[in-house]
């Protein structure tokens, strides 16, 4: 009966971060690229079911998106500064020495190298990565698409070279966002093996002990040691 | 009273017989000619000598004057008054008319003329008979003596009088005065008029009068026989319109009949007061002589020959007209260009400025019921092909049609007459003149005051074929409304438009311009607006504008450096404190922009390596895990 034991991954706050940063980035991922690419059968489509207004519509859905998703951005910096889940996570989430030698290990080990799979605690180099590119990008699509949004302010001081300089920050970041989502994340959560079809983490909230025992070893042998300390006391 | 003249009669009688009885007596003993005559003149010469018959009175005076000067003075009284008796009054008891032929057995052909019937001394008189040649001399006046009835006597006034012209230069006059034949007229008139006669030999009227045509005129019918004067107006085209104006004769609705040329009458021609010179008459088209049929190529109302015929009097306009591609064409025997009468009508012609078919917005259909087919097709600021007859669509003819009479109809830009190809430098719409004719004041001044001085302008002002005047850009005949309504749709197509030339390799290349222009604009922010669908964002006019485009090296220009922040400050008023330290067509990012070029270039590495990186990391990782889970 112990493979029906459940570990939290995400709380409720942490869910509902997650689920506000997983519609907005996807928002305007849609939003962002339709501008890019108007001649996109999936851009016209769109235009064509919303109508005459489309192109309006799609700035206003792109700002309203990325207000969510700064909002988010800056709830999560209270979360992580105020609540006490919140500044454990992000003690988690910070790198440490022992990434670079379990990334080590594990190309080795993928490359066929090594027989010894690394164990990985809470947040693996993968899900650190993952975690620290979103910080950058979020900051990075923030501070250009600040300037874009407010061109009449901003122009004055960053001149319409920092215009063009913004502009195609802001695109190659998206670019650069869009794959790391897409080939990172989604394979980490979707096609992996171990939790095809889906990692159902963000939608429960916890994981099996059979998928912790897979991806997070030593996060449940701390587990474990923590619960029977419990016990002798 | 009676009785008393009865005596007097009486006693006249009475001392006639014995005169005459004395006379006779003395005429036995002097047998001489002279005494004779002298003896009959003793009496005839009282002035009051007559004698009652029938009721009338009858002069017997002679005046032995003009006896002894006329050319009888040699003969004797007797001679002529046979059987006369002088000692017996009456002389005869039956009075027998004097015989002339006695003497003059000769007649010179008198039975055969007109005046056979009549009596010598009519013409001749009778005792003061003159000279033949002296008699010739006034015979007018003797004619004319008889001959009081109306026509006849108008010819004291006519211009033949007036040249000495008489009776007998053409009735051949004497005693082979004859009248004249209708066939013989025009002959007759030759004798003196050569000219116009043998150049009414050769004319309709004398075709149809050999052909036996009854109501075919000759001279006389149109100068009229003796009246004839010299009078433009009244006698011509009365003399015409005499016969052309009746039903009967000239029958239907089709050219040549009465009705069609009754419509002369209300034309401008026909309509100008009476006896202006300025007016045309029939004969100053048709000729005057030398009418000849309307089938006839030669004639002077046949298409070829129209120019001259018209030129006589508007040789000005005609100067203009074989001047354009109509007169051109129409020299060249060309039987679709237009003449004269094709846009002005023969009869019925109206002065342009009062007829209806000359107002602004019909003369459109006078053009276009040629040029409708699109058998002589233009090409629009697209390149596309395109009917003379979308001028129908166009503002200007909308605008024609709610009554603004400012707006051009076709021979506002075409020149009526000059209506010149605008491949003649000289016309009105070739490319170096087609600026002014549209600029020109109460149209669209303003527009040409910008266009002077761009960029376009000074092209075409050096002959770069190259270079857009008006047409260019707006079409030539189909120039539509702005629709306000559409604005993303003006916006795209003003696009397209400058995109036509501005990113033509071939084009820029040969003009040295900046080149990617186009594609520049369309990855800008503001390009791909416009291609998502936004009518507010800026395209080239807003920055460049339309009509004053300038290169940003004229410091006029709006896109000069130092004119930027107000242009961009239109859409961004916070741009008006801009320093603008690139380019905004960036069409060289390594040089234009090396910021840009350089970020890119890295985020490109980046893209490329980080998520080349993770596929690789990801792959080999499913391998594994997939590996793994078989064994187990």
């Amino acid at each position: 009966m112990k493979s029906e034991e459940k570990y939290l991954r995400m709380s409720f706050s942490e869910r509902i971060q997650h689920f506000l940063l997983l519609t907005s980035f996807i928002v305007l991922v849609y939003t962002g690229f339709a501008l890019k690419f108007p001649e996109a059968f999936w851009v016209k489509w769109t235009a064509y079911i919303i109508g005459e207004n489309a192109f309006e519509a799609r700035g206003i859905v792109h700002r309203v998106a990325s207000v969510v998703l700064v909002a988010v951005s800056l709830y999560h910096l209270y979360y992580i500064l105020f609540n006490e889940r919140g500044k454990k996570l992000v003690r988690d989430f910070l790198p440490a020495k022992n990434d670079i030698t379990d990334f080590r290990d594990s190309l080795k080990y993928l490359a066929g190298k090594s027989e010894n799979k690394p164990l990985f605690g809470r947040f693996s180099y993968i899900e650190k990565m993952e975690y620290w590119a979103v910080v950058w990008g979020t900051v990075i699509m923030g501070l250009t698409g600040v300037i874009l949004w407010f061109e009449n302010f901003f122009l004055k001081y960053v001149t319409n070279t920092g215009m063009d300089i913004a502009s195609t920050i802001h695109y190659y970041e998206a670019i650069l966002a869009s794959l790391a989502i897409v080939v990172w994340h989604f394979y980490f959560i979707f096609l992996n093996p171990d939790v095809y079809p889906m990692n159902k983490a963000w939608l429960k909230g916890y994981l099996s002990r059979e998928e912790m025992e897979k991806e997070h070893p030593l996060e449940l042998a701390e587990s474990e040691a923590l619960k029977s300390d419990e016990s002798k006391v | 009273m009676l009785k008393q003249s009865r005596k007097n009669i009486i006693l006249i009688s009475v001392s006639v017989f014995l005169i005459s009885l004395t006379l006779t007596v003395a005429d036995n003993f002097i047998l001489s000619y002279s005494k004779d005559t002298e003896t009959c003149l003793s009496c005839h010469e009282d002035k009051d000598l007559s004698m009652e018959k029938d009721g009338k009175k009858i002069s017997l005076y002679v005046s032995p004057d003009h006896y002894k000067s006329s050319v009888h003075a040699g003969a004797e009284c007797t001679d002529c008054h046979l059987n006369y008796n002088p000692d017996e009054i009456p002389h005869t008891k039956k009075t027998e008319s004097v015989n002339c032929n006695s003497c003059h057995d000769n007649t010179g052909g008198l039975e055969k003329s007109v005046h056979t019937n009549v009596n010598c001394y009519e013409c001749h008189t009778k005792h003061d008979i003159k000279p033949a040649k002296e008699m010739s001399r006034n015979q007018s006046e003797n004619c004319l003596s008889c001959h009081k009835n109306k026509n006849v006597s108008k010819f004291s006034e006519s211009i033949h009088a007036k040249k000495d012209i008489g009776c007998n230069d053409c009735h051949s006059g004497g005693h082979l005065t004859k009248n004249i034949k209708k066939s013989e007229v025009s002959a007759l008139c030759g004798k003196c008029h050569n000219k116009s006669s043998s150049a009414f030999q050769n004319s309709i009227h004398h075709t149809v009068l050999k052909g036996g045509n009854k109501n075919a005129p000759v001279c006389t019918d149109c100068h009229g026989a003796h009246e004839v004067r010299m009078n433009k107006v009244s006698i011509q085209t009365e003399a015409c319109l005499k016969c052309h104006l009746n039903e009967s004769l000239f029958p239907g609705e089709e050219k040549g009949s009465a009705k069609f040329v009754k419509q002369y009458k209300t034309s401008i021609h026909g309509s100008i007061q009476k006896g202006e010179k300025e007016a045309a008459v029939c004969a100053d088209c048709h000729g005057d002589h030398m009418i000849d049929s309307p089938d006839d190529p030669t004639s002077s109302t046949k298409r070829a020959r129209l120019l001259e015929t018209c030129g006589k009097c508007h040789s000005e306009v005609v100067e203009k007209f074989k001047k354009s591609k109509h007169g051109q064409e129409l020299m060249k025997n060309n039987g679709k260009a237009p003449s004269c009468t094709d846009c002005h009508g023969e009869h019925d012609i109206k002065s342009t400025l009062l007829s209806d078919d000359f107002s602004k917005i019909n003369i459109a259909d006078k053009c276009l019921s040629c040029h409708k087919d699109g058998k002589i097709p233009h090409k629009n600021y697209k390149g596309e092909e395109e009917l003379i007859s979308g001028y129908t669509n166009s503002v200007h003819y909308e605008a024609l049609k709610k009554g603004n009479l400012e707006a051009p109809t076709c021979s506002e830009c075409h020149g009526a007459h000059e209506m010149e190809s605008a491949e003649n430098p000289a016309s009105k719409i070739s490319k170096k003149n087609m600026a002014q004719t549209c600029g020109q004041s109460n149209c669209h001044a303003k527009q040409l005051n910008n266009y002077t001085g761009s960029v376009h302008e000074k092209g075409v002002s050096e002959n770069n074929k190259d270079a857009p005047t008006c047409n260019n850009c707006h079409g030539n005949h189909a120039i539509v409304t702005k629709k306000s309504d559409d604005k993303l749709a003006k916006s795209k197509s003003l696009i397209q438009l400058c995109s036509n030339c501005h990113s033509s390799v071939e084009l820029t290349e040969r003009n040295d311009l900046p080149t990617k222009v186009s594609e520049t604009y369309n990855e800008s922010f503001h390009g791909l607006a416009t291609r998502g669908g936004s009518s507010e964002v800026a395209n080239c006019e807003s920055c460049h504008g339309y009509h004053n485009v300038k290169p940003s090296s004229d410091t006029s220009s709006t896109i000069n450096k130092k004119n930027l922040p107000q242009t961009c400050g239109k859409c961004h008023p916070g741009a008006a404190q801009v320093l603008f330290t690139s380019k905004i067509h960036a069409t060289d990012e390594r040089n234009d922009s090396p910021w840009v070029f350089l970020i890119s270039r890295l985020y490109l590495a980046l893209i490329i390596g980080l998520i080349g990186f993770m596929v690789l990391h990801n792959v080999l990782d499913w391998r594994k895990k997939v590996k793994l889970r078989n064994k187990t």
